[in-house]
């Protein structure tokens, strides 16, 4: 039987998905403070 | 005559290119893409149940850092050559998504063995030789700015970032060389992929989407980089 390990699967898209998502919002962050 | 201030439209920082731009929203669409497609479209493997859909994330981050790296290295190697700042501020950018990339590689890594392995984490050549890569990454980061004068950081920070690296073959070979709970690669391999054609066309995509992720990231990183340069020479 196949086991249910959804939570797992689910929790690494959402944490690497935050990561990206922060790596990109600290480069427009970054550029942002440069163009004041 | 009394001199007037340039309105702010045309003040060069104002002017330099956009540090997004449309292929930065293509790159987010593709990977969203493979998102919907692993979801959707990609049938669960029979003995590890959903945690397997992690592959479509962790190896593509892999094998993203793996091409930051090299890009990197290469850069640095022409900076060490022939002292174009341009080529430094290119290996400085890829350096910095190495680091995300392998960071995210870190992340999604222990959330497949929990389940798998019955451990997040063991100290196996693989698992120890990218948590290495890591240290060698961020260290790439501090030295840089903890180094103030431009040449010698370009300098120092060259040698190290080729010396990451030769990491590489390494950590891709360590499956081979020691006893290991990792598993052998399944597409990258000198005999044909293992995997079925529905698993290996979400792969085959989600290796391309980040690729294409990782060198749009870079640009982003490397306007970023001739922003603050030019505001730099503004002061």
């Amino acid at each position: 039987m196949t086991p249910d390990t959804s939570a797992y699967y689910y929790a690494a898209y959402v944490l690497a998905s935050a990561l990206y998502a922060g790596y990109v919002l600290s480069l427009w962050w970054r550029a942002s403070r440069l163009r004041k | 005559m009394t001199g007037t201030a340039a309105p702010l439209s045309s003040h060069p920082r104002a002017r330099a290119k956009p540090v997004f731009d449309w292929l930065f929203v293509l790159a987010v669409l593709g990977v969203l893409g493979v998102f919907v497609r692993v979801a959707l479209f990609t049938p669960s493997e029979l003995t590890q149940g959903d945690a397997q859909k992690i592959y479509y994330i962790h190896v593509p981050a892999a094998l993203s850092a793996y091409l930051a790296l090299i890009a990197g290295a290469l850069m640095s190697m022409v900076y060490l050559w022939l002292h174009d700042e341009r080529a430094d501020r290119l290996a400085e950018s890829a350096g910095e998504v190495a680091f995300v990339f392998t960071s995210a590689v870190l992340i999604t890594g222990p959330l497949w063995g929990k389940p798998i392995w019955g451990a997040w984490w063991t100290w196996d050549a693989r698992l120890s030789l990218t948590l290495f890569l890591w240290f060698v990454t961020a260290s790439y980061l501090v030295l840089r700015s903890a180094v103030d004068e431009p040449s010698m950081r370009a300098r120092y920070s060259a040698v190290l970032a080729v010396l990451a690296a030769l990491l590489i073959p390494f950590i891709h070979l360590s499956v081979y060389l020691f006893r290991t709970l990792h598993p052998m690669p399944i597409v990258l391999k000198p005999e044909r992929p293992s995997l079925p054609a529905e698993m290996l066309t979400t792969f085959t995509l989600s290796v391309l989407a980040f690729w294409f992720f990782c060198i749009v990231l870079t640009r982003a990183r490397y306007r970023l980089a001739v922003l603050r340069d030019e505001a730099a020479e503004d002061t």
